[in-house]
């Protein structure tokens, strides 16, 4: 009993992360129709960015969000720009997909030049203090891991709801024609859109490099996980994602707990084939259109 | 006459929308029947829920006797049941014959044979001189004009040996040459004995060809008629008018 | 009409050509070479099935060929290998184990389409690798196994390993050849095309989808057999390899999609290229940059592979001679290949209509 509920408040605290991660996925989804398999590459990416701050200036890997955030933002700018763009738009849907892995090989090789494949990790001075709480471990880095993801999320949501190109996006996720005669202009909206979606990775990828030693190759894992996530909410929800994003991390983490944590990697994939058999469209799935 | 398909008190709602909001009509074995309405009447979304495109929420279909209310459309293809669509849902990379031939049914044994044997050829190529489309026979369907397309996916429906074809808009966007040719077409297969519901706009069209007419106005049935009694009823120029 | 019967002899003279290489004294490096381009060929040829002709882009084909590694060399560590020839004798009994196990997954994943049903595809490749790494009683665990290695002399080591591989290439282009000529073909197209249609106008879409799936992961699951055969020492992070489905993909799509012949032209020409390249640059870090590169100006540039691009414009040109001037022709004519209807291929699965 004890270990189960260890197992939850940690699948919990795991959870905002991934939400975090999944939610700039499936926010490319809904505006591009994009399956963005570099989403894993783009973290992993950030974290080496954040480990270098750390590992060069000392600069805390919370403290270094922002800078990241403006890197990874032009990152995924650029990379829509030179390799999504072209694509015809008869092509994309599918072409997009190897496309975007192109992309995460291209990341993988870059990172394996410039840091090699020997695992790192960010080890500041509170990475192994916790607290503990009626007899439950709450290590300190996750907790404001969560609390991190949270206030991503919710400054996500804010420039989603509230602002002009929030708008614009929601209108064009809706509704591509009728905001195109609305004067939304397309082009400019896919290339923002990838870009806060890439950048959602930068505050992900800080987190991640705290919570998880990783290497070049760390995204394969970390992309299959997201994108269970994306399906099971169902693409282009991001409601979807955070809610995926509990459901997959809890099971895997109860999983590990209670039976082994060799099975635990497999839980996400069984909880969504057994959602794909009774929804194929994922919990939340939206047809050809999406929806924010 | 007996009823080949019987709808009864048919609801679907779209979210707050009652498309369809207990609509009943019968279509006689033999007959060419029009539905028709202004826009927004449900007329599509009542052959969608015929065909077994949409569940209802509420209400039967029956067909050639039997109960049809919850069959999937390939379960009624195979029993009879066929249709057209608005915009003509033909395979644009296929040829205009193997767009035929897919549509004739086979067996899983003939899956195995060849892609087009001697049989199909003979078959597409019958119906394809009727609809005089012989000539493109070898191109692919998006190579097709519009009305073209509209023709080969009223030829391929034919394929299979329906008795009862849904036609939606089958002249919508069609040169008039090409009218008349759908019109004779229709003509000639129901004197052969398949019968039609045909949603159409063309009122000269519907006119000329269809009895009974069956009107639909905010997703029910208002009335039921020979062409000259639609024309005269002053509830139907009420809907066409006065919504 | 004359081409169709030109179609076998062509095979079987390409075939017969690069049957005899190994008999001609070819250098042992480029038999090396030659051996993962046939394995490549005959794995892309395979998923042209299923990723061409039935227009379902499995990024998973990868998992069936380490599965198929996996079951040979499990297999061996019960019982010996004395003549060298027994890893091939189980190849079938390989072949149909990855086709049952693809049966049930096929089941649940063909039931999404397009870029859904890649990633459920690409996630049973990451679930089959940490299987594979866990599973440390079955599979050793990130210690590998190791198959007793073959006494084939020295001289002539790679031939029988490459003789076998190209059978598997001709089985697969002969089932897509066979599938192409046949009504599982054209059930396939209209598949394709529009499902909802078809399945609507009576095409058995279920069963073409799954009989083409397990045929195809079946093949991949015996290269992945004879490929652990040859290596005679098997890694969870290479038989479950996302490289792999990134090459047989990118191969095919180079080549073209849903003919006969791209698969194979495209692993030809990537797959000598890049082992080419490997054996003379070395195993170096900067190899999966360059190969990253060369896969997005091949899909930015072609998209649609080099055959249907060929194929498209011969057809134009016979097209203006035999019509020179009908209304109907209209200037840009989907060529088979073309991904044109993907867009608007993914309609609610009740019907959207209204």
């Amino acid at each position: 009993m004890h270990a189960l509920i260890q197992g939850i408040i940690l699948g919990i605290l795991t959870a905002g992360v991934y939400a975090l991660m999944a939610s700039g996925q499936t926010l490319i989804f809904g505006i591009m129709k994009v399956v963005n398999l570099a989403q894993g590459a783009m973290v992993i990416f950030a974290a080496y960015l954040s480990y270098q701050l750390f590992a060069s200036f000392g600069l805390d890997p919370f403290l270094a969000i922002p800078i990241t955030t403006v890197v990874m933002f032009a990152l995924g700018v650029a990379v829509e720009w030179c390799f999504l763009r072209p694509l015809r738009r008869e092509d994309k849907a599918e072409l997009s997909l190897l496309v975007t892995f192109a992309v995460a090989l291209l990341l993988e090789g870059v990172m394996t030049v410039v840091w090699s494949t020997s695992v790192r990790s960010i080890n500041t001075s509170y990475a192994n203090s916790s607290w503990t709480i009626a007899g439950y471990q709450i290590t300190l880095v996750r907790l404001w891991a969560f609390l991190l993801s949270l206030v991503a999320l919710g400054v996500l949501y804010f420039i989603l709801q509230r602002t002009g190109f929030g708008r614009a996006v929601r209108a064009s996720v809706q509704n591509p024609e009728s905001a195109r005669l609305l004067g939304v202009r397309s082009e400019a909206i896919s290339a923002l859109g990838f870009g806060l979606g890439s950048a959602t990775a930068a505050a992900a990828g800080s987190v991640y490099g705290l919570l998880y030693p990783f290497n070049s190759g760390s995204h394969y894992d970390l992309i299959s996980r997201l994108l269970s996530i994306v399906l099971l909410g169902g693409l282009g929800s991001i409601g979807g994602a955070v809610i995926g994003a509990v459901i997959v991390s809890l099971s895997s983490a109860i999983v590990a707990a209670t039976i082994s944590p060799v099975w635990s990697e497999m839980t996400f994939f069984v909880v969504l084939l057994l959602v794909l058999i009774i929804r194929p469209r994922g919990l939340f799935g939206v047809a050809s259109r999406g929806a924010i | 006459m007996t009823a080949l398909l019987e709808v009864k008190d048919l609801h679907r709602s779209f979210g707050p929308v009652k498309a369809v909001d207990g609509a009943s009509l019968t279509v006689d074995e033999g007959s060419v029947t029009a539905l028709i309405g202004p826009n927004g009447s449900g007329k599509t979304t009542l052959f969608n829920l015929i065909t077994g495109h949409l569940r209802p929420d509420g209400g039967s279909v029956r067909f050639g006797g039997a109960d049809a209310t919850t069959a999937g459309p390939a379960a009624l293809h195979r029993r009879g049941l066929t249709r057209t669509f608005q915009q003509a849902r033909i395979f644009p990379q296929l040829t205009v014959q193997e767009n035929l031939v897919v549509a004739s049914g086979f067996t899983w044994r003939e899956l195995f044979g060849r892609r087009i044997n001697p049989r199909d050829a003979e078959a597409a190529q019958r119906l394809l001189e009727e609809f005089r489309l012989a000539h493109v026979a070898d191109l692919y369907a998006a190579e097709l004009s519009y009305g073209q397309r509209k023709l080969l996916e009223f030829a391929a429906v034919l394929m299979s040996k329906p008795r009862l074809v849904l036609l939606d808009e089958p002249t919508a966007g069609v040169n008039p040459v090409l009218i008349e040719t759908m019109e004779q077409h229709i003509r000639e297969r129901n004197a052969a004995g398949i019968t039609f519901l045909i949603v159409e706009h063309d009122m000269g069209f519907v006119m000329r060809l269809c009895d009974p007419v069956v009107v639909l106005d905010r997703g029910r049935e208002i009335f039921v008629g020979t062409p000259a009694e639609v024309q005269q009823n002053p509830a139907v120029l009420d809907a066409y008018l006065g919504a | 009409m004359g081409a169709k019967a030109i179609g076998p002899a062509r095979g079987a003279v390409f075939l017969l050509l690069v049957g005899s290489l190994p008999f001609v004294g070819v250098q042992h490096w480029v038999l090396n070479m030659l051996v993962f381009t046939l394995m490549y060929a005959a794995m892309s040829s395979a998923w042209n099935l299923v990723g061409g002709l039935a227009g379902y882009p499995s990024l998973g084909h990868a998992a069936f060929f380490g599965i198929g590694a996996y079951i040979e060399a499990i297999w061996f560590q019960h019982h010996s290998v004395v003549s060298g020839y027994e890893p091939f004798y189980l190849l079938p009994l390989v072949g149909i184990v990855g086709a049952v196990i693809g049966y049930p997954f096929a089941l649940v994943a063909m039931r999404t389409r397009a870029d859904v049903f890649a990633i459920v595809t690409i996630t049973l490749l990451f679930v089959g690798q940490t299987l594979a790494f866990n599973l440390t009683g079955l599979t050793g665990g990130a210690q590998g196994l190791a198959i007793p290695p073959a006494p084939f002399s020295a001289d002539s080591f790679e031939r029988p390993y490459y003789l076998v591989l190209l059978l598997l290439l001709a089985i697969a282009m002969g089932v897509t050849w066979l599938t192409m000529r046949s009504k599982v073909g054209l059930s396939l197209s209209a598949v394709r095309a529009d499902e909802d249609k078809a399945a609507a106008i009576g095409v058995h879409v279920g069963g073409v989808k799954m009989l083409t799936f397990c045929v195809s992961v079946g093949i991949t699951a015996m290269v992945g057999g004879v490929w652990a055969a040859y290596e005679s020492f098997i890694y969870p992070q290479f038989a479950f390899d996302p490289l792999i489905t990134i090459g047989i993909v990118l191969m095919t799509f180079l080549g073209g999609r849903g003919t006969l012949w791209g698969p194979v032209l495209g692993a030809f020409v990537l797959e000598l290229a890049q082992q080419y390249l490997a054996y003379t640059l070395g195993g170096n870090e900067y190899y999966l940059i360059a190969y990253a590169l060369v896969f997005l100006v091949v899909m930015l540039l072609m998209p649609r592979g080099i055959l249907p691009t060929l194929q498209a414009r011969l057809r134009s040109r016979r097209r203006r001679r035999a019509m020179p001037d009908d209304p109907v022709a209209e200037p840009a004519p989907p060529p088979i290949g073309s991904a044109a209807d993907y867009a608007v291929s993914i309609p609610a699965p009740n019907g959207s209509e209204r």
